[in-house]
């Protein structure tokens, strides 16, 4: 994650966050990807508890607390530095979003991988709006609310037990990815899988998006 | 950033919300959705004589997005389908002074009337019927 070159010294950086001769801090490089900021493999199955740990260690590194007896320009690098890896952290803790993130990385931008829109949960998420709008519209107490919010309830649970299956089916693209990644095979069968994997990832991503924007919704009125 | 008066108008009092039959005769039907927010956008258009005739819309999402369809519904009736697809995400953008946080909702819109046109040019020329 260090430059080529030491923006004190102008000697080239050997150390990994430091440079060896000046022993001055490096700034990370915009370019780095959060993955490689953390020292992780680009992977969709991380571990938690080691990615906390090596969190903790980097903060400790240039946490500005550190840095108050420090120059200027260390103290700048060090709060740029601690304010990536803050980022980084809390990207890639996050399984969803660890994988939005690597689909930006892997595609460039969401808008790159071609989907059909799920025009049967559209449908339905729309059905529900109009439930909903009843639902807000009528007498809580009354037969027609007390009916309404019966439903709603129902729905709801559907709902998020279809959300829980999502995850678990990302879970398992997550897991054939990494596989894949750890393969390293430059096949156009690898290529062709790499391809249907991002696809498949997209499309269940966006539709636990959908899904997840529906049911907190249902949630609040209801609530 | 508060909404502006027009999109505050729109949200309020929504014109052509509904929904017609997607098999009738001169439906065209547009289904969008934005996998960033999850916002969802129905847009239909019913054409006579290559003329959109009437317009109806349903969303599900935030105020700037209930109100890009709802403009874009007023602005199709009335219009040929050629007219129609000059519509630009930026008119509706300029119209309801959208911040550049909800310009995505902008882009919906445009992207409902697209599927709208898509759908019903391909229910004319008899290739099936249907949105997907």
């Amino acid at each position: 994650m260090a430059r080529s070159m030491c923006w004190h010294c102008q000697s080239a950086v050997t150390g990994e966050y430091f440079c060896e001769r000046c022993v001055k801090v490096q700034p990370v490089s915009k370019e780095t990807d959060y993955f490689t900021c953390l020292g992780f493999p680009r992977r969709l199955m991380l571990d938690s508890k080691q990615l906390e740990a090596k969190f903790y260690e980097m903060s400790r590194t240039f946490h500005p607390d550190f840095y108050q007896t420090k120059s200027p320009a260390e103290q700048t690098i060090s709060l740029g530095n601690a304010a990536v890896l803050n980022t980084a952290y809390r990207t890639l803790r996050d399984p969803i979003q660890r994988a939005e993130y690597l689909l930006g990385l892997e595609t460039g931008s969401v808008k790159d991988i071609r989907t059909s829109p799920p025009a049967d949960l559209f449908e339905e998420i729309l059905e529900l709006q109009d439930t909903l709008e009843e639902y807000r519209a009528s007498e809580r107490d009354s037969q027609e609310g007390r009916a309404l919010r019966a439903t709603l309830e129902t729905e709801q649970r559907a709902l998020e037990q279809r959300k829980q299956d999502l995850e678990a089916q990302l879970q398992r693209l997550f897991t054939e990815w990494d596989q894949l990644q750890d393969r390293g095979e430059a096949t156009s069968q690898a290529r062709a899988d790499r391809d249907r994997l991002l696809k498949q990832m997209r499309d269940l991503l966006s539709n636990r998006t959908y899904i997840t924007s529906i049911v907190n919704d249902l949630a609040t009125t209801i609530a | 950033m508060a909404y502006s008066d027009k999109v505050v108008d729109h949200f309020n009092n929504p014109r052509n919300m509904g929904s017609f039959k997607k098999d009738e005769e001169g439906v065209g039907t547009g289904m969008v959705g934005a996998p960033e927010c999850g916002d969802v956008m129905k847009l239909q258009i019913k054409v006579q004589n290559d003329t959109i005739v009437d317009a109806k819309f349903k969303t599900f999402g935030c105020g700037s997005a209930i109100a890009s369809s709802s403009l874009a519904t007023e602005w199709l009736k009335g219009k040929t389908i050629e007219e129609a697809q000059q519509i630009k995400n930026t008119d509706i953008v300029q119209e309801l002074n959208l911040p550049p946080v909800k310009i995505h909702c902008s882009v919906l819109a445009e992207d409902a009337i697209k599927a709208a046109l898509a759908d019903y040019q391909k229910k004319a020329d008899g290739e099936g019927s249907g949105t997907k």
